[in-house]
């Protein structure tokens, strides 16, 4: 830093903004305001973007296959589940299911209703607050948590659900995702509560939102060849057009804090011109005692990037505040605010900003880096 | 005008360039579409260590002779010789150059900067060089035209007289062969401008050309020759 300052374009420069602290402030303000806007409406439209993503993960990876009632299907052939399975193999997991409704009620008389899955393989999809979910499922229920606290029950307890009773196992959670299937006010049964036949539905949990649409797209090709036999509810191509408008919603607030980072450029050139134009005097010396050109220029450019620096050093810190405020105010989790795709808006609105001013400032210094000296000392 | 033609060839005779000769300069240009002659058949030499004085009528083309001697302006035809040297067709870069070898410069209006100490506007022509030389000579400088104890004074704490002291000063930082004076005594009254013309004779004394024009009777008084300007023809007084 020594180093830099010893350079007399920088020194002058330097020198030159401290003469008129007042308008330099003001100047630098505005590319501050500039940096700000861009680098928090580009963090907060990411961050958006990021919790939405967090939230809605589990809705693209999930693949429900359910009988086509349209076409006279009430339930999944055998046949259908294990082709499902064989698609399913090497992407992900495929778990048959019953579902009906059915009312429930605790031991204390507390009853709601819920949706009652039939599955010998709930691992795959369910996973426990408290108990355990078993990789085969023989007896007893596995008891959503919202559920479970409707009607006061917990692991050991026994509910009744359409004149049976059993024996809680586990508790779900509830799961942060928005998923199809909702276990936090489900209940699990082995496949042997519910009469024989055909499964209600298919959950694929595919292992990416990617395998899933595969997946998805192959079941409806084999399965629906020749009729509509089954519906396949698939929600990753949902989810890539929430992500597609929380990137044009991201876009459009960086376009939004671009404006303002112009609207400061202007101010800066303002400013330059101005100043260049109070100083043509002393420009005019400058060059009469052999200052040369360059000097003049590299001077001014320097003046004018110096103001774009500053600017956007207090705008990134005050950005940072803005976005340790969004996570202080909001539910929003720190592992997202402090998500390293956040700190590339400090970058491009840092850089922006210094774009700018270096550009404002080009043709103010050329102008009276190109006076004549004869003309300048005149006025 | 044959004495100052004889000046110079005085100078070359002796086997010394004339720090300053202006050759048949005509300086032309074109204002509202009329062409004015600001400059014709200029011949002029000045030699090291001698105080010239330029006196003539506004308009009589004065200004446009500094710039001229000062390479801040080209003549439209004739030769401008700097120590012996053809400039007249110079480019800006190398004109730009030899100003800060060759040339200092004083004006009427001072231009000092008034954010700036005596000492920091005196070393206003160096400070794009590296030269850890120049602030002990500004020093030197400042005290040399008696302004010793106003090295960190800005222009506001100075009178009219010691603002000029200090812009010669600055003209000198160089170690100019020439110094050139636009209107010196201009803005400052008959006591100042008499001392501020004492500097310039001592100035003289160290072998440096000076060359102000002027309205000033007063500056003719301490100068070894005055030529006079009239419709940019240059008259012996």
């Amino acid at each position: 830093m020594t180093r830099l300052t010893e350079l007399p374009a920088v020194l002058m420069a330097v020198r030159n903004l401290r003469r008129n602290r007042l308008r330099s402030v003001l100047a630098a303000l505005g590319i501050v305001i500039g940096v700000l806007a861009i680098a928090t409406l580009g963090i907060f439209g990411n961050v958006l973007q990021l919790a939405a993503l967090n939230q809605l993960g589990g809705i693209g990876d999930q693949v429900i296959v359910s009988p086509n009632q349209d076409a006279g299907a009430d339930s999944l052939t055998a046949r259908d589940v294990a082709e499902i399975e064989r698609i399913a193999e090497g992407r992900g997991t495929a778990v048959p299911l019953y579902s009906e409704g059915a009312a429930v009620s605790g031991t204390g008389g507390e009853s709601g209703f819920a949706n009652i899955y039939g599955t010998n393989t709930p691992a795959a999809l369910f996973t426990a607050e408290s108990g355990e979910v078993p990789e085969r499922h023989r007896q007893g229920a596995l008891v959503g948590t919202d559920l479970a606290s409707e009607v006061d029950v917990r692991v050991g307890s026994l509910v009744e659900i359409g004149g049976n009773t059993y024996r809680v196992i586990a508790i779900l959670a509830a799961g942060e995702d928005i998923s199809p299937v909702q276990p936090g006010t489900a209940v699990v049964l082995p496949e042997s509560e519910f009469a024989a036949g055909g499964y209600d539905q298919v959950v694929v949990q595919a292992d990416s939102g990617e395998d899933a649409r595969d997946v998805a797209d192959e079941i409806r090709d084999r399965l629906n060849s020749r009729e509509d036999r089954v519906s396949v509810l698939e929600l990753s191509s949902i989810l890539d057009q929430i992500n597609e408008f929380l990137g044009l919603l991201n876009q459009f607030l960086l376009g939004l804090g671009a404006v303002s980072l112009i609207v400061a450029g202007v101010a800066i050139f303002n400013v330059m011109l101005m100043s260049t134009t109070e100083r043509k005097g002393e420009i005019g010396l400058l060059r009469a005692v052999g200052v040369e050109k360059g000097d003049i220029l590299r001077t001014l450019v320097v003046e004018a990037t110096l103001l774009g620096v500053i600017g956007g050093v207090v705008g990134v810190v005050l950005s940072i505040g803005a976005a340790l405020l969004l996570w202080y105010v909001s539910p929003i989790g720190l592992n997202i605010i402090l998500d390293p795709s956040n700190a590339v808006y400090l970058v491009v609105a840092f850089a922006f900003g210094v774009v700018i001013s270096l550009a404002s400032g080009i043709y103010p210094a050329w102008k009276a880096a190109n006076l004549e000296p004869v003309e300048a000392l005149r006025d | 005008m044959t004495r100052s033609r004889s000046a110079g060839a005085e100078a070359e005779a002796a086997g010394v360039e004339p720090p300053l000769l202006l050759s048949g300069v005509d300086r032309t240009y074109e204002r509202g579409g009329e062409t004015v002659h600001a400059l014709q058949d200029v011949n002029l030499a000045v030699d090291a260590g001698e105080f010239v004085a330029v006196v003539g009528p506004s308009g009589s083309g004065k200004s446009t002779m500094l710039n001229t001697l000062g390479l801040l302006d080209t003549p439209t035809a004739g030769d401008v010789l700097l120590d012996g040297r053809e400039v007249s067709d110079a480019d800006d870069a190398r004109r730009t150059r030899l100003r800060k070898e060759y040339i200092g410069f004083v004006f009427q209006d001072f231009y000092l900067i008034p954010t700036l100490t005596a000492t920091e506007n005196v070393l206003l022509p160096t400070v794009y060089d590296a030269d850890a030389k120049a602030r002990p000579r500004a020093e030197d400088l400042l005290g040399r035209v008696g302004l010793g104890d106003r090295l960190t004074h800005r222009p506001t704490e100075l009178s009219g007289g010691q603002k000029q002291r200090v812009a010669i000063a600055r003209s000198l930082i160089n170690e100019p062969e020439v110094l050139l004076a636009d209107e010196p005594t201009g803005n400052l009254d008959t006591d100042t401008g008499r001392q501020v013309l004492g500097e310039f004779e001592r100035v003289c004394d160290g072998d440096v050309a000076v060359v102000a024009v002027t309205h000033d009777e007063l500056v003719t008084e301490y100068a070894d020759r005055t030529v006079e300007l009239v419709d940019g023809h240059l008259e012996v007084r």
